[in-house]
């Protein structure tokens, strides 16, 4: 009977092979905070109002998407996308943050520059720690997803549905992801109204952003818009797609959060049904300004860190 | 010696049994999220198949598809193919053609053979930039069969590429096309021109409102560059239109901001879009395209949640009013003696119900259906 069981238990593990090697190699990753430079000094004060009230079970995770293609070394990318996002499962609330990549900020690793840097320079932990020091947060776990991680992702889970705002429409968008020569460019359209995104498609309307007047602010909109879409199809993974989801990702997709974790988010995700209480915050103008350096994005404290401390306490 | 020889040999293929059963077992309970959908002439109708009248054209997968008698037809290959739209005679197909940086028109035989390329929106230029290509989508042809309308990406500037609604003759060329609507920058533009009933069109407006949200309104015009009428308001975020046969109702899907997209019919007269009365508003709706015979309308729509598009069906009772109950004349006389008559069993209430006609089929939500007697 014994043998018959552990032979039965092998073939289970076989069957999870591919998640344990994910879980092993690309998730639970530790993260090294580092300490804050001299710049920090530049840090906007922290607000004056009153933080919101402690939330049980609360968290921050902080998600990352980025460029992963040729025109950059491995682990020196720029972060494309920057969302806070903070879970109270005690209310069943999401709230999501886009952070502006252009933002114009000090960085934990020193210097001024665009926070999109922040993990070319130093990695996941210069993102949280920049993303820290300058919104006045606590965050708990990362996220970060590779463009192809993004794709292979929605294609693992068979497609979102999405209500497209508009078409977007790009002669600029580049075309560096299939593509032998980086820095070529393609032409895109994706016609607007409700539809079933593949990867391909659904990252073409997450990061064009040649064809928007709102540029960065609109792409952050489209891509809560297919984040949310995500999770509502997330509810239906079942722990045996998990196996087949770790193949399809890769090395596409690393995290702090372990796999313990995980198993226990997935039950959550499933609860979080209400769109009412997910509340999706961008940083337009008066949040922010354009005419920083280098077409960077000039942050208005003032404004920005009592809305945030509003819902990231 | 040899009974344990077997017994381990024995155990052993059962342990690998085991071992592989689990994995199988473990396989086969995932979910069905990424299975592909199939083609819509790989299903087999039922012998009681659901049937909706006439021949209904729409595309999934590149490739163009007739229903017809509950049966489907594939009429082209899948190259790109998709926004199938009949001749107001029924007697050929405008369809556009997609490839990875332009897009074309043609015209198809109802079998779908090719007729004839009416746009050319690659480029010749001898220093050809990516920007000399064009998209053409959504063709329509006019009621008269003369005017074929489109949304194309011309004028364009640098990075702001719009779709604008254009008209040109269905025997032309574009350069004998005409620019019919002035799209606002960077919104994506005009969209899915329809010929009205009486004249003009009506078409789809992409722009920022005052509050910097980027939505879609239902707007009219029949003058060539004139700003036109806004049928609908940018809270309702209106698209998606389709004239019923008799021209006096519009079909349309309205998201009033939400990631669901409800469908919405009102009146149309003198130009005018009536009281707007919502039908659906727990599905994600696309495409309404109404029976040529009236008697309801066919729409895409997830077949179970979040999952890939498939063809629905409303019949026209649950979008109008039920005839109103006759009163029975008062009895003539004084009190009744007797055992009261009772009423006679009128015919069963026509149905309301939506019917999922598709169940494992993919169609391409951006492609308008079009529909022949």
């Amino acid at each position: 009977m014994l043998a018959v069981a552990l032979s039965a238990a092998s073939g289970g593990f076989a069957y999870f092979v591919p998640a344990a090697v994910l879980a092993f190699q690309d998730s639970g990753q530790g993260v090294a905070v580092r300490t804050p430079s001299p710049t920090s000094l530049l840090t906007p004060p922290a607000s004056s109002s009153p933080a919101a009230p402690a939330q049980v079970g609360a968290f921050t995770v902080l998600l990352l998407g980025s460029d992963d293609d040729s025109k950059f070394s491995s682990d020196h990318v720029l972060t494309q996308s920057m969302i806070l996002v903070r879970v109270i499962p005690s209310t069943k609330r999401v709230i999501m943050l886009s952070i502006p990549r252009d933002l114009y900020v000090p960085l934990s690793v020193g210097g001024t520059a665009k926070i999109d840097g922040a993990y070319s320079y130093g990695g996941p932990g210069a993102a949280i720690a920049t993303v820290e020091q300058n919104f006045g947060v606590h965050v708990d776990d990362y996220i970060w997803v590779g463009l192809l991680g993004l794709i292979r992702l929605i294609d693992a889970i068979g497609g979102v549905d999405v209500v497209t705002s508009h078409p977007v429409m790009d002669d600029f968008y580049p075309a560096d992801v299939f593509s032998s020569y980086a820095y070529d460019y393609q032409r895109v359209a994706v016609l607007a109204g409700a539809q079933h995104l593949d990867g391909i498609h659904a990252m073409q309307y997450v990061r064009s952003r040649h064809g928007d007047l709102q540029s960065d602010f609109g792409r952050s909109q489209r891509q809560q818009q297919v984040l949310l879409a995500i999770r509502q199809k997330a509810k239906q993974i079942k722990p045996e797609d998990i196996p087949s989801l770790a193949t399809a990702i890769g090395s596409e997709l690393k995290t702090s959060i372990n796999v313990t974790r995980v198993g226990a988010l997935l039950p959550l995700a499933g609860s979080l049904d209400d769109p009412n209480a997910i509340t999706q915050i961008v940083l337009l103008p008066p949040y922010t300004h354009g005419g920083g350096p280098g077409d960077s994005i000039v942050p208005n404290w003032g404004l920005i860190l009592p809305l945030v401390h509003q819902y990231f306490p | 010696m040899i009974s344990r020889f077997i017994l381990a040999v024995g155990l052993a293929i059962l342990m690998v049994v085991t071992g592989t059963s689990s994995y199988v077992y473990l396989a086969r309970h995932q979910s069905k999220l990424a299975v592909a959908p199939e083609k819509p002439t790989a299903a087999t109708p039922r012998a009681n198949a659901f049937t909706l009248p006439g021949t209904l054209y729409f595309a999934q997968g590149g490739a163009i598809y007739s229903l017809e008698a509950g049966r489907f037809h594939q009429l082209t290959p899948e190259q790109g193919w998709t926004q199938p739209s009949l001749f107001p005679n029924g007697t050929a197909l405008l369809a556009v053609k997609q490839n990875a940086q332009y897009s074309d028109v043609y015209v198809l035989n109802t079998f779908g053979t090719v007729m004839r390329r009416i746009t050319n929106n690659t480029t010749t230029s001898r220093f050809q930039s990516i920007s000399d290509y064009h998209w053409s989508f959504y063709p329509r042809l006019s009621f008269d069969g003369g005017t074929v309308w489109m949304s194309y990406d011309q004028p364009k500037f640098g990075y702001d590429v719009v779709l604008s609604v254009w008209a040109m003759p269905v025997g032309g060329t574009i350069r004998q096309g005409k620019l019919w609507t002035n799209a606002a920058d960077y919104t994506g533009g005009d969209a899915q021109p329809v010929p009205a009933p009486g004249g003009g069109i009506v078409y789809t407006k992409y722009s920022y409102g005052l509050d910097g949200t980027l939505s879609g309104q239902l707007w009219f015009t029949n003058r060539a560059y004139s700003a036109g009428r806004a049928l609908t308001t940018p809270a309702e975020d209106c698209r998606d239109p389709a004239f019923s046969p008799s021209g006096t109702q519009v079909a349309m899907v309205c998201t009033y901001g939400k990631q669901l997209s409800e469908l919405t019919i009102a009146p149309w007269s003198a130009s005018t879009l009536g009281r707007r009365q919502t039908v659906i508003s727990d599905q994600m709706v696309a495409q309404p395209v109404w029976a040529p015979d009236g008697s309801g309308l066919a729409y895409f729509a997830p077949g179970f949640a979040d999952g890939p598009f498939q063809l629905w069906w409303l019949p026209s009772a649950a979008y109008t009013a039920p005839p109103p109950v006759p009163t029975p004349p008062a009895t003539p006389g004084g009190p009744h003696n007797g055992p009261l008559p009772s009423p006679s069993a009128g015919p069963p209430p026509p149905s309301t119900a939506r019917i999922e006609v598709t169940t494992n089929l993919g169609f391409d939500a951006t492609s308008p259906m079009s529909w022949g007697a």
